[in-house]
Order: structure tokens, then C-alpha cells, then sequence
């Protein structure tokens, strides 16, 4: 009959579609099921702090990935350093991928793609990438394979560890100081760059110079906040200012802070601050192009790590520069010849397990200790190594302008960030702080700086969590 | 015989609905039950994906008082649904009543008005922060030759939200085009009747135009607060876009560019969530945004009852 | 909607309705005001049509300029430098972003298609108990931002390890869409009554009336609802940003163009000429399918 024809395709398209909600609700209990086992119990994670086996034996060829920051050219002398790991390493294959920066790495781990092996461009994360425990335990490692960690100066070890676990190894690091163009200040009747924070205020106002509709054409200097490498962190250690007291405790009220701020404000105002946002609000994204105003001589001083001078020599060689330390507050020049250290860090992911993680560790254990690779990079990226013996490698060290940064890294008086549970949380909320006053938002600087060790004592206790030991 | 077909199925019709309704129903479970009760729990949780959640009560709640953006956050929110809402659909009012006067060239017009709708947001976020740039930009060169302030835009905290409005203008071609479609809709004889009782325009507009199209405004005002409640793109990219070059230590991490004032919720409860993994944190902001939204609606529906003529009904 | 964003309720063009002349008809005395009044507004008008085209206009024009010229302030490129549309799909990684999009889109549209138009035809054209209050369910959902459930998704997905692909933007699509199911219904609703009584009472099934019967004649509606829902996938951002952030081979043009900047300390010429090109597909999809958009209005919120 027709009806029962026609009912037996519709009900047979019907019991089509009548299976799919069956389906459905299967998946979906399938789906609640996974994610009720929420937390760490599905992931896999190989825990290092168990005795890792011995290292000699396994050499099936193995394919790891590393993931770092470095972009274009630094990509490359990466790569370089790399290559060489694979020779002595012939059964490790290494991929190399650039441009990783800190946050995707945070993310990466969570989300279970994350690399073999990571390299931080800062040493900003190590409180939380320690304390939260994303990146492994190197401790056992270390131990096993007897790593002497004592040709890595102090300094640099104390940035790659928290809380008594050293999650990761120092692979170079970054000072900070005066880069001056020498034509400019030739022209202004200078010889030699300024030492103190007062003169340098004095030299950059005389330094600058203005377009007919009264708009800066070359900057002396540009003090703003955020400008480049122009954060309070990198002034800091030559004003004497730290970020801790002694008890662990944010550390703002403090006078040297509060000094810091009113000069660099009596600064903008000096140039005028419509003009310096003006001046740079073109400029956002040139600070590693060849557009750079300091390179291209728009600007006459600048903070800057020693890096520059390999992103100069590639990029502008033309121009007449010289380097020098940081200057000190008026009151400190015993500071003088210190200056703000950080580095690139090490680690490895705990999402790396088996045959993985041990070649991810033998690469880390090469970039970090073995001489030859880091006097390589330290050469073509003419960052300061974090190996003693390297340190005094005649390369480097004939180089007038590297140099000064290499006797930064040296000085006992140079200082770091001290690694958190919040990241980079205390750099931010300072940050955020000084921008508002350097625009004129802040009336009453000392009662701001006291919320503001509020604000980060309170974010340090909230990424502990209950119990502490986790992290953001 | 359609009657025998009929009874008897009852049955077999209410499977038919389930069978039709069951993709859309399964994805309520999983997209909006689900995560909705979950987000509740994760509010009273400590969680970054790597460890178990640890219950921590209402501290996730407490903190937002002690977090120095959270509130900030708030009111940038606020400042779009209050400001650039309103500013926006006024500007769409007036450009389709003066378009809907013209008879020769308002396709082309029209046409015009309505193309920036297609770019892409973070085409025209990108775009405007280029354009709007105080020294690479053509706007403040103009400004300056006129002889006008050339104010810094994206780069100046008290311009940033009013560039952005100046975007959302840009991009209000649909509802321009809804608007207009709307006026003509307006029948011929209120028209007649109000000329006949000699109204002025203004009069025109506020007893016989708008009442008739107030379901348009209501729909572009409902819309426009949800968009403004989930506000995240453009503020994030003129933000990162803008700010560009931050200081190396600390940054990446940095939104909000300048001062804070493009810090858009759903940018902090996205910052929180998943660049710090402070899930718990970000749950309990996503409850709050959730509460707010219900707010909003109830709100939003009893005004309309007030205000909003649907035909046949009032 | 897009008040503030172009999302997909968005693409709406304009009825071709008979114009309203009548109301402009004014008594004699008013009639010079009214000509000057007019004047001023249509030049207003036109003005603000250049203001709209303007930003277009600059930023195709940097699009061909040098880096050194896209850093100053001059507006006219001197010299044209072309091979920066080129220069963005090698350095910027743009023609994989592009492909992704495409998928991610294509998918997507599929998925929203195939799973709102039976949602919406029980929704209007079966009788059944609660079916008012569902269709006030979805309305519901529409109300929520996307924030609220974002967090425990991700996590799903992460344990999933689907985080770094595209399936978590994709899969939601095949489970249907809150703003297409609307749109569907209300053009459901105009279909006659007497085709789908016509074909019940040759005794076919509702899958088979659907099939038959609604879908050819709501070939416009369909179409409409997957242009939004391309649209909509083109233009997202922040779904994209959250699920493939972190792996820059499952980047959607959206996040690529949001990071080349970052990525490769690209300048402002690349960048906008990386932003034209984001913007040519779908304005050419405009010029091709204005049929379909127009479409959508007839059916979005004229009558509420």
C-alpha cells in the first residue's frame, strides 16, 4: 500500500535520524565523562623527580622540537648553535621554532602540544614556570650527570631557580646600558656620555631638536615608560631600588622608587610629554627593524641591551655609536658600572616524556654548558654568555662596545628581578603605575606606590593559590 | 485518510521533533549546560589546567575587589554599552532618515555605507589605528593643515574608547541599511495624517516615525549590548596594535594599551583565563559577565515594554 | 549584530521597495527652507559617504608605499611598491592562514547549514506542545556572551587535545546556530501552508516534505544563512585566538594578520597590505551575491 510504503521511508529515514540522538547522548556522556576527570590525573606527564635512567645506552634516533622567541636572523645563529649539538648528537634530530614567545609557550603546555624543549627569551616566568610546576625538575639531571654549576655565575643562577627547584638552565644573558650616537654628540660639544642621571637630562634636552611646526625631529633621549627598553626594571639597579624587602614583600614605598619616578617625570616634562608621545607614537613596532630611531639616528641616546650592537652591525654598520654604563641617580654613583641582568632560560616542558626528554635534556645541558656553543651564539648575537670560561673568550672581549655590557654582567653591584609565584606581575603593576604618572594621572605618587605593594602581595598570594606552590 | 494518518502518530511526531530538534539539542548539552554549570563550579575553584582544581570558596570573588583592573575592566565595558551603543545607533538613525529623502544616487550611497560592514574586524581595527596615527597618519596631518587639535587617538588614554566608537560608526552600514528599510516602511497614511494636522519634521520623527520602527531601534539597541557585553577584538587589537613597541621586560602580557583603557572584560577575563591560567578567577569574571547579561536583558525587556510599539499590539 | 561588530546578522543591503516621495511634500512658504535644508544635508551626506571611503583609500595607497614612506606621514606613495602584496604571503605566512580560513569557514558553513534547517522546520512547521518556549530557549542563547563559556570549553578541548586545530571552531557549527535557526524559521513561516498539507497527504514523512518540498523553496533563506555563516567565520577572531594561538600553523588569516606585525616586525606597508588583501574575498563575495544578502534583510529584524 502506499502508505505503507511511503511510511516505510520515512520511517526508515526516521530510524536514521532517530539513531542520532542515541549517538548523541552517548557522545555527550562520553564528553562529560572526560572532563570530569578534571586536573592533572589524564595528563601525561613523566615525572622527573623519579631517579631518570641512565643516559649512556639509547641512541635510536629521536626527533625533538625547541621552541624560542628569536625571529629572522637570530632564528638563524640559533640554528647554528643547533646544528652543532646535532653533529656531536648525530642520533637527535632538532626542529627549530622561532618566534615562540612566553605566553604561547604558557598556553602550549596547557593545551598538550607544547615543544620538547623550550628557550624563554626572559627570565620573567621562572616563578611561575617553577612554581606551578610546567617546567620539570632539572635537579635529579643535573645530579646524575654530575653538572658543575659553578661556571654559571651567580647571577644567572639565581634567575632560573624558585623556590628551591631549579627549573631551568641560563643560556645566555642580556645587559642593559647606554647606547650614544658620537656625531650627535660631537655636534653638541660632547666628548664623553653623561654619568649621572641629571646629566643625562641636561644632555638630552640640549641633544634635542625640532621640526619648524615644533614637532621633535631627533630625540636627546626619550624617557617615556614602555618606549622601547625604557621600563622602570632595566633603571632600577643603578637607583639603588629593588623590588623585594627583606622579607619578601613588594617593596615600592621604598624612596629609591619613589626618587626614580620624580625624575624621570621632571624628564618627560623637561621635553614635554604630547611631544615625546607624538614623537614615538610612529615609532611602536621599529625597535627591531631597520626603522629603529636609534639606528637610523632620530634618536641621539637610548637604553638598550647588548644585543644591539649585533642588530647595528647588521643593519646600519655606517653608524657612529659608543656604549657606556647606565647613569646612576646623583646620589649613587658608586653605582655606576652596574646595570639591569636578565637572560634567555632553558627548560623542559613536563608534558616531554620517554626518549624525548632525555634528548631534550642533552640539548639543554649543551646550549647551556658546553663552551663552544655559547661563545657561537655569543658571538653573532652578541649577547653576554652565561659560562664563566666563556666570558673571557678574546672575541668578545676585544670588542670595545660589547665589552662594556660584559663588565656590566660582571659587576657585583648589577641586579635582576627577582623571580615570583605571579610572573611578571610586579613588572606590570609597577609598569602600569608609572605610565599613569608620567602622563600627570597620579596626584599622590606615595599613596599610589603603597596600593600598588598591596596589589602585588594580594597577586602573589592568588597565584600561589591554597597551599601554595601554584602558579599563573 | 489524512485523519487515519494522523492519530495514531502522536507518537511517532513527537519522536520526528526530537529526531529534527536533536542536533540542536545535543549542542545545548555540551555548548551551554555543560559549560555554564561548569563555569559556575570552576568560580569557587583555584585551576590552571596542570594541576587539579583546589577549592578555594569565595575567594576568587573577594579578589576581584583587590584586583587593580577588575573594576577598570567594568567600566570600559560599561562605557561601550552606555556610550558607544547609543552614540552609534543615533548616528545610523540620522544617516538612513537623511538617505531615505533622496530619490537620484542612494544606491550608491547606500552601497558605501555599507561596504566597511564587510571588513573584517581586525582588518579595520588595524586599518584605523594606521589611519588615526598621530605622525604616520593622514588624519592629524589634515587636522593640523586645517588648523584643528590633532589629538593622539589610539595612543591617548581619554581618545582611545572614542576612536574605537568612531570605528563602530564606520562599520554601522547593516543597521544603517535596516533603518533605512524601516522609514520606508513607514505607511503612507501616517504620513498624510501628519501633514494633513501640519506637523514639523522634528514632530514627524518623534510621533510617527520612531514609534513605527521602534522594534528596529529595540532589535540594533539588544544587539548592539550584547556586542558591547562580548567586546573583545577590536579593543584587543587596537591595543596590541597601538602599543606596539612595550619594553621587553614584562610585556606581551601587557593589554589595555594605553593605561589601561582599551582593558575590556572579556580582554581581562582572556587575559586571566589563559595567558596567567587563572581559571578559577576568569570562571568566577565569566559568572559576573553571565549575571550582567541576564541584567541587561531583563532591563532591556521591561523598557521596551514602555517604549516599543509592536504592531497589533499596542 | 553590528552595531559593533560585523558578525553575521550584518550583511544587509537595502529593500528595492518603492521609494516614499510623500512626505517631503511641504506647503509653499516652508518650500525655500525645506531646498536649503536639503542642500545641506545631501552634502553632509555626501561628504560623510568620502569620510567613509577615505580610511579604504588610505590604506590601499599604503599598502604600495616603501617601509621608509609608510613610517612619515605622506599620503601618496612615491614610489608604488607592488611587491609588498607578494612580500606578505611569503614573509607573513598568509597563504596558509588563508587556506585554514577557508576550511575553517567552508566547514563550518557546511556544518551550520545542514544542522539549523531541521531545527527550524520543527520549530515552524511541526505542531508540537513546547514548541513556543523552545524557540524562546534559542532566542536565549543568543543573549550569551561568548566569554561566559569559554573557559571550561577550552578545558575540554585541551584534555581533548584538540587545542592547536581547528576542530574546536568547527565542531559547534555541526550542532546548529542559535542566529540561523532564527532566520530559517521566520522564512519557514512563509512558506503556503497547502504544499507541505499537499504532500502529508500524499503521505510523505516530514524528512521527506523537508527535503522535497521546504528546502527548494527556501533556496534563498539557505543561502543567506551560509553567507552570514561564512561571514561569521571570517571574521572571527577571538575563537580562533583562543584554540590556535600557540600554533602558528592552524593560524586563521584574523590571528595571522593580528600577529604579523609581532611576528616579523613587519612595518606599516606590509601590514596594510596584508590587511587589503584580508578584505578582497569578501568583498568580492559581496558584489557576487547580493542576492542572497538582500535576502537576509527581508528576513532579519524588519518586522522585529
Amino acid at each position: 500500500m502506499n502508505k505503507h510504503s511511503d511510511t516505510g521511508s520515512a520511517s526508515s529515514s526516521g530510524r536514521r535520524r532517530r539513531r542520532a540522538p542515541g549517538l548523541a547522548l552517548v557522545a555527550s556522556a562520553l564528553l562529560a565523562a572526560v572532563s570530569a576527570c578534571s586536573g592533572g590525573s589524564g595528563d601525561t606527564t613523566a615525572s622527573a623527580s623519579s631517579a631518570p635512567a641512565s643516559a649512556a645506552a639509547d641512541r635510536t634516533p629521536v626527533t625533538i622540537t625547541l621552541w624560542s622567541g628569536f625571529t629572522d636572523r637570530e632564528l638563524g645563529v640559533l640554528g647554528a648553535a643547533v646544528d652543532q649539538f646535532e653533529k656531536t648528537h648525530p642520533w637527535i634530530t632538532v626542529k627549530n621554532v622561532g618566534a615562540q614567545d612566553d605566553d604561547k609557550i604558557v598556553k602550549a603546555i596547557r593545551a598538550g602540544n607544547a615543544p620538547d624543549a623550550a628557550l624563554s627569551f626572559t627570565a620573567d616566568r621562572i616563578g611561575s614556570y617553577c612554581g606551578s610546576k610546567a617546567w620539570i625538575d632539572l635537579g635529579p639531571y643535573i645530579a646524575r650527570d654530575k653538572v658543575d654549576l659553578s661556571v654559571i655565575p651567580q647571577v644567572s643562577r639565581d634567575y632560573t631557580q624558585f623556590g628551591g627547584v631549579r627549573c631551568a638552565l641560563p643560556a645566555l644573558a642580556d645587559t642593559y646600558g647606554l647606547y650614544y650616537n658620537t656625531k650627535l654628540l660631537k655636534g653638541a660639544g660632547y666628548d664623553s656620555p653623561p654619568k649621572t642621571a641629571s646629566e643625562l637630562l641636561d644632555m638630552a634636552v640640549k641633544l634635542t631638536s625640532y621640526n619648524p611646526d615644533g614637532s621633535i625631529k631627533v630625540a636627546g633621549f626619550v624617557p617615556l615608560w614602555g618606549f622601547y627598553e625604557m621600563a622602570p626594571a632595566h633603571v632600577a639597579p643603578v637607583w639603588g631600588a629593588t623590588w623585594t624587602d627583606g622579607a619578601g614583600k613588594s617593596n615600592f614605598h621604598d624612596p629609591a622608587w619613589t626618587a626614580l619616578l620624580q625624575w624621570q617625570k621632571k624628564f618627560v616634562d623637561a621635553i614635554g610629554y604630547d611631544k615625546l608621545r607624538r614623537f614615538t607614537s610612529g615609532a611602536g613596532d621599529s625597535e627591531f627593524a631597520e626603522t629603529n630611531l636609534f639606528e637610523t639616528g632620530r634618536l641621539a641616546m637610548n637604553i638598550d641591551g647588548e644585543y644591539r650592537t649585533a642588530f647595528i652591525h647588521s643593519e646600519h654598520p655606517e653608524l657612529a655609536f659608543g656604549t657606556a654604563p647606565f647613569p646612576t641617580a646623583d646620589t649613587r654613583t658608586d653605582l655606576y658600572g652596574a646595570g639591569y641582568v636578565t637572560g634567555n632560560s632553558l627548560g623542559i616542558p613536563r608534558t616531554t616524556t620517554g626518549r624525548n626528554l632525555e634528548a631534550a635534556w642533552q640539548l639543554v645541558r649543551y646550549l647551556s654548558t658546553d663552551p663552544a656553543a655559547q661563545t657561537l651564539l655569543a658571538q653573532q648575537l652578541k649577547n653576554v654568555p652565561t659560562l664563566t670560561p666563556a666570558l673571557s673568550d678574546t672575541s668578545l672581549t676585544n670588542d670595545a662596545r660589547f665589552g662594556v655590557f660584559m663588565k656590566i654582567y660582571a659587576n657585583s653591584k648589577s641586579g635582576t628581578t627577582p623571580p615570583s609565584a605571579a610572573g611578571s606581575a610586579d613588572q606590570d603593576t609597577l609598569s602600569a603605575l608609572a605610565e599613569k604618572y608620567q602622563a600627570g594621572s597620579v596626584a599622590d605618587l606615595a599613596s599610589a606606590l603603597t596600593a600598588a605593594d598591596k596589589q602585588v602581595d594580594a597577586q602573589v598570594a592568588q597565584a600561589a593559590g591554597p597551599g601554595g606552590g601554584g602558579a599563573p | 485518510m489524512i485523519g487515519t494518518a494522523m492519530i495514531g502518530t502522536a507518537g511517532r511526531r513527537r519522536l520526528t521533533v526530537l529526531a529534527f530538534l536533536s542536533p540542536w539539542l545535543v549542542g545545548m548539552l555540551v555548548f551551554f549546560v555543560y559549560p555554564l554549570i561548569t563555569t559556575v563550579y570552576l568560580a569557587f575553584q583555584h585551576y590552571d589546567l596542570l594541576s587539579p582544581p583546589r577549592w578555594v570558596g569565595l575567594a576568587n570573588f573577594r579578589y576581584m575587589n583587590i584586583d587593580a583592573n577588575f573594576w577598570p575592566a567594568v567600566r570600559n565595558t560599561a562605557w561601550m554599552i552606555l556610550v558607544s551603543v547609543p552614540v552609534t545607533i543615533i548616528f545610523a538613525l540620522w544617516v538612513a532618515h537623511v538617505l531615505g529623502k533622496i530619490r537620484r544616487g542612494a544606491g550608491v550611497l547606500r552601497t558605501v555605507f555599507y561596504l566597511p560592514t564587510l571588513a573584517p574586524p581586525v582588518a579595520a581595527t588595524l586599518g584605523f589605528v594606521y589611519v588615526f596615527n598621530a605622525s604616520t597618519g593622514p588624519v592629524d596631518r589634515i587636522l593640523g593643515a586645517l588648523g584643528l587639535p590633532q589629538p593622539l587617538w589610539f595612543d591617548d588614554p581619554s581618545w582611545a574608547k572614542p576612536s574605537l566608537t568612531l570605528l563602530a560608526m564606520w562599520g554601522s552600514g547593516a543597521i544603517i541599511v535596516i533603518f533605512l528599510a524601516a522609514f520606508l516602511d513607514v505607511p503612507m497614511e501616517l504620513h498624510e495624517a501628519a501633514d494633513l494636522d501640519g506637523v514639523n519634521g522634528w514632530q514627524r520623527m518623534r510621533y510617527v516615525t520612531l514609534p513605527t520602527v521602534s522594534p528596529v531601534i529595540l532589535f540594533a539597541v539588544v544587539t548592539g549590548v550584547i556586542d558591547g557585553l562580548q567586546y573583545f577584538t577590536q579593543g584587543y587589537v587596537a591595543g596590541t596594535a597601538a602599543g606596539g613597541g612595550d619594553a621587553g621586560a614584562g610585556s606581551g602580557s601587557s593589554l589595555g594599551y594605553p593605561e589601561g583603557s582599551t582593558l575590556f572584560y572579556p580582554v581581562w577575563l582572556y587575559q586571566q583565563g589563559f595567558q596567567y591560567f587563572a581559571m578559577g578567577y576568569a570562571s568566577a569574571m565569566a559568572v559576573v559577565l553571565f549575571v550582567a547579561a541576564l541584567g541587561v536583558t531583563a532591563v532591556l525587556l521591561l523598557v521596551s515594554r514602555r517604549y516599543v510599539h509592536i504592531p497589533g499590539v499596542s | 549584530m553590528a552595531a559593533l561588530e560585523g558578525s553575521e546578522s550584518g550583511a544587509l543591503v537595502g529593500r528595492i521597495g518603492p521609494r516614499r516621495r510623500g512626505w517631503a511634500t511641504r506647503t509653499a512658504p516652508a518650500r525655500r527652507d525645506r531646498l536649503l535644508t536639503v542642500i545641506a544635508e545631501r552634502s553632509l551626506l555626501i561628504a560623510l559617504a568620502l569620510m567613509f571611503l577615505a580610511p579604504v583609500a588610505f590604506v590601499v595607497l599604503t599598502g604600495f608605499m616603501t617601509t621608509a614612506q609608510a613610517a612619515g606621514p605622506s599620503i601618496w606613495p612615491r614610489p608604488f611598491h607592488p611587491a609588498n602584496f607578494a612580500d606578505v604571503f611569503s614573509r607573513a605566512g598568509l597563504l596558509r592562514a588563508s587556506g585554514n580560513t577557508l576550511l575553517y569557514a567552508g566547514l563550518s558553513t557546511i556544518g551550520v547549514v545542514v544542522s539549523s534547517v531541521p531545527v527550524a522546520y520543527a520549530l515552524s512547521r511541526l505542531q508540537w506542545r513546547l514548541r513556543g518556549p523552545t524557540f524562546l530557549v534559542v532566542l536565549a542563547t543568543m543573549m550569551l556572551p561568548q566569554q561566559v563559556t569559554a573557559v571550561p570549553l577550552y578545558v575540554l578541548f585541551a584534555k581533548l587535545h584538540l587545542v592547536g586545530t581547528l576542530v574546536p571552531l568547527i565542531l559547534p557549527s555541526f550542532f546548529g546556530d542559535a542566529f540561523s535557526i532564527f532566520l530559517l524559521r521566520q522564512f519557514f513561516l512563509t512558506i503556503p501552508q497547502d504544499y507541505i498539507d499537499a504532500a502529508r497527504v500524499d503521505g510523505a514523512g516530514e524528512w521527506r516534505i523537508l527535503r522535497q518540498v521546504v528546502v527548494p523553496l527556501a533556496k534563498p533563506a539557505i543561502a543567506a544563512v551560509a553567507l552570514f555563516s561564512f561571514l561569521y567565520a571570517w571574521n572571527d577572531f577571538f575563537g580562533p585566538l583562543l584554540y590556535t594561538g600557540e600554533n602558528p600553523s592552524a593560524w586563521t588569516a584574523s590571528v595571522a594578520l593580528a600577529n604579523i606585525r609581532s611576528q616579523h616586525h613587519v612595518q606599516w606597508n606590509l601590514t596594510m597590505a596584508a590587511t587589503v588583501l584580508f578584505m578582497l574575498p569578501v568583498i568580492a563575495l559581496f558584489f557576487v551575491a547580493q542576492k542572497a544578502f538582500v535576502q537576509g534583510v527581508t528576513l532579519t529584524g524588519v518586522k522585529g
